[in-house]
């Protein structure tokens, strides 16, 4: 069983685009083997200048959405909808073309959603996210791509809070290649207990970033990283484990993720960190 | 030693004599009311709690919009500086020790002036709140929230740097083990640099249930808070699992935060501490 460790280019740059070529360089540094790609804006990168940058620094790629006002499959509005689904075919399409095994992230709805709803509304929404998923898995079976949801915690959004929540919102899309992104963060707010939240997702487990409970460094604060690891090691989880966090200087993203302190003495230090203790902790039983 | 007390605010619209008798009944010393003067009845209050003896232990303010100390509308941040006044009469007309403190308006997530002009805003109305509270014998409370309820004090440590440059002697620090969850690297580690600071705490599961329902381990945290010799209440402010806490509230409400979360709760702590070998 190997592992792949990658690092989030929200700790690198945002918006991501192609002037950032030197995140692929100090992402190598750094000793990591895959870069995950955050697409704020897609207009802002190509399949080619990403595989271009992968080559030249023998990194693999990963691709994560990120779901600001507009992106909404879940929408009433049809018109949302078919906008939100673009932004999802041309995040598929970079995945396709850098070999992502998958397009990750809370795609199922708008982030910073936090409403009241009844239950048919609610239902109503459910279903129009599931179709609306059903759609762009079907668009990317067809480029060899999976979908991996993200839950969020509460504060971030009203869907899919839980490991339970995102397996009924993959059971509704009833397409093979819909599972599951676990983060770390959202879990240690939102799970009873992480270990059976990771038992319980199993083989839906599709891909993982790390981050601790302040969003700082990974092994720094008080996930229990020993119960999350073994019960990766349960379901034989092999793909990758990517490090997140947040660049706190960005106003957008501070304002999004509600991060208003810096949470490392540097990102420098806390890819570099981060990375020693998933070699550490993280490899799985083999290391 | 240690005195037990529940955040009634998840008890939603139930008369209050109804959360009085509960407490009661589940063997709390104390109960604990939301800050709203003019919509609770002090003698009501005070006659439904001799009935059932048990007493007041603590007021949590609650803090809007209209309600936030370091408001850039100077009339907005009087008001709030008078609502908090208000929570301590009422507090003193209960016969209750401790009211909280929180600068912002809750989920406000941007400051609105520069934040060292908010944090001399909020460290005055401390101060104002202070001095009005000790003619009355009552503590305040300064509460860290968590990163999506307020920017300005987050964690332990801020909450200390604050109560210090108060400096005074009845306003102390609060924590609570749901925010704590989120922001602390170390919780255990925040209740002993908070030390004889400490003044109220609330207690919540990693997910905010009652105890035991989440993923925290509460023994290395009440070791601590024994440890420093804290004398003060044992809260448990429990919220539902929403962003829009207010909204499930004054919705169709929460029925496992009466009888089953108010038992589960004291329980657990109760067994802890035996574990501990404390009492």
């Amino acid at each position: 069983m190997s592992r792949t460790f990658g690092l989030s280019t929200f700790t690198l740059a945002s918006p991501f685009s192609e002037r950032d070529a030197e995140a692929f360089d100090r992402t190598a540094g750094f000793g990591y083997e895959l870069i995950e790609v955050c697409v704020e804006d897609p207009a802002l990168l190509s399949g080619e200048w990403l595989a271009q940058q992968a080559e030249r620094t023998g990194l693999a790629v990963g691709i994560c959405g990120a779901f600001g006002p507009g992106r909404d499959v879940s929408s009433p509005e049809p018109a949302t909808r078919e906008a939100a689904l673009g932004y999802l075919r041309s995040c598929v399409d970079l995945a396709a073309a850098t070999g992502s095994p998958h397009v990750a992230g809370p795609m199922y709805a708008v982030t910073g959603q936090t409403r009241m709803l009844d239950a048919e509304d609610r239902t109503a929404q459910f279903r129009r996210a599931a179709d609306a998923l059903a759609e762009a898995a079907d668009y990317a079976a067809g480029r060899g791509v999976r979908l991996a949801i993200e839950a969020l915690n509460r504060f971030e959004t009203d869907l899919v809070n839980t490991v339970e929540q995102g397996l009924a919102l993959c059971e509704a899309t009833g397409a093979e290649n819909v599972g599951l992104l676990l983060d770390t963060f959202h879990m240690n707010i939102e799970e009873k207990s992480l270990g059976d939240a990771v038992r319980l997702a199993g083989d839906r487990v599709f891909h993982v970033q790390v981050s601790e409970n302040d969003r700082g460094t990974p092994g720094s604060g008080h996930v229990p990283w020993d119960e999350f690891f073994q019960a990766l090691d349960d379901i034989d989880y092999d793909g990758q484990l990517v490090v997140e966090s947040f660049l706190p200087t960005v106003r957008e993203i501070a304002r999004a993720v509600s991060l208003w302190r810096p949470v490392a003495p540097s990102m420098d230090a806390l890819a570099r960190d981060g990375l020693a203790f998933l070699r550490e902790h993280g490899g799985g039983r083999a290391s | 030693m240690f005195r037990f007390t529940y955040n009634t605010l998840v008890y939603g619209h139930e008369p209050i004599e109804r959360g009085i008798e509960r407490l009661a009944r589940f063997g709390y010393d104390g109960v604990e009311f939301i800050g709203e003067p003019g919509q609770l009845d002090a003698a009501a209050i005070t006659r439904a709690l001799s009935e059932h003896g048990i007493r007041a232990s603590s007021v949590i303010s609650i803090y809007t919009p209209e309600r936030d100390l370091v408001s850039s509308d100077a009339a907005v941040r009087g008001r709030a500086l008078d609502y908090l006044r208000g929570n301590v009469d009422f507090a003193r007309a209960i016969g209750a020790e401790v009211v909280t403190f929180t600068p912002t308006a809750c989920m406000k997530i941007t400051p609105e002036a520069p934040l060292e002009q908010e944090w001399e805003w909020a460290v005055q109305a401390a101060r104002a709140a202070g001095s009005h509270a000790a003619e009355q014998g009552i503590t305040i409370a300064v509460e860290p929230w968590n990163r999506y309820e307020t920017y300005l004090i987050n964690r332990a440590e801020q909450a200390i740097r604050f109560v210090d440059e108060v400096g005074a002697p009845n306003v102390g620090v609060m924590l609570d083990t749901f925010h704590m969850s989120i922001e602390e690297r170390d919780l255990a580690g925040a209740v002993r640099a908070s030390g004889e600071r400490l003044v109220h705490v609330h207690l919540a599961d990693s997910n905010r249930a009652a105890p035991g329902q989440g993923h925290l381990d509460f023994a290395p945290i009440l070791r601590a808070i024994a440890d420093i010799g804290y004398d003060g209440w044992i809260s448990y402010e429990l919220l539902p699992a929403a962003g829009d806490v207010w909204g499930v509230l004054s919705g169709a409400g929460a029925p496992e935060f009466l009888d089953e979360y108010t038992g589960a709760s004291i329980a657990h702590t109760k067994r802890v501490l035996e574990e501990l070998g404390v009492r």
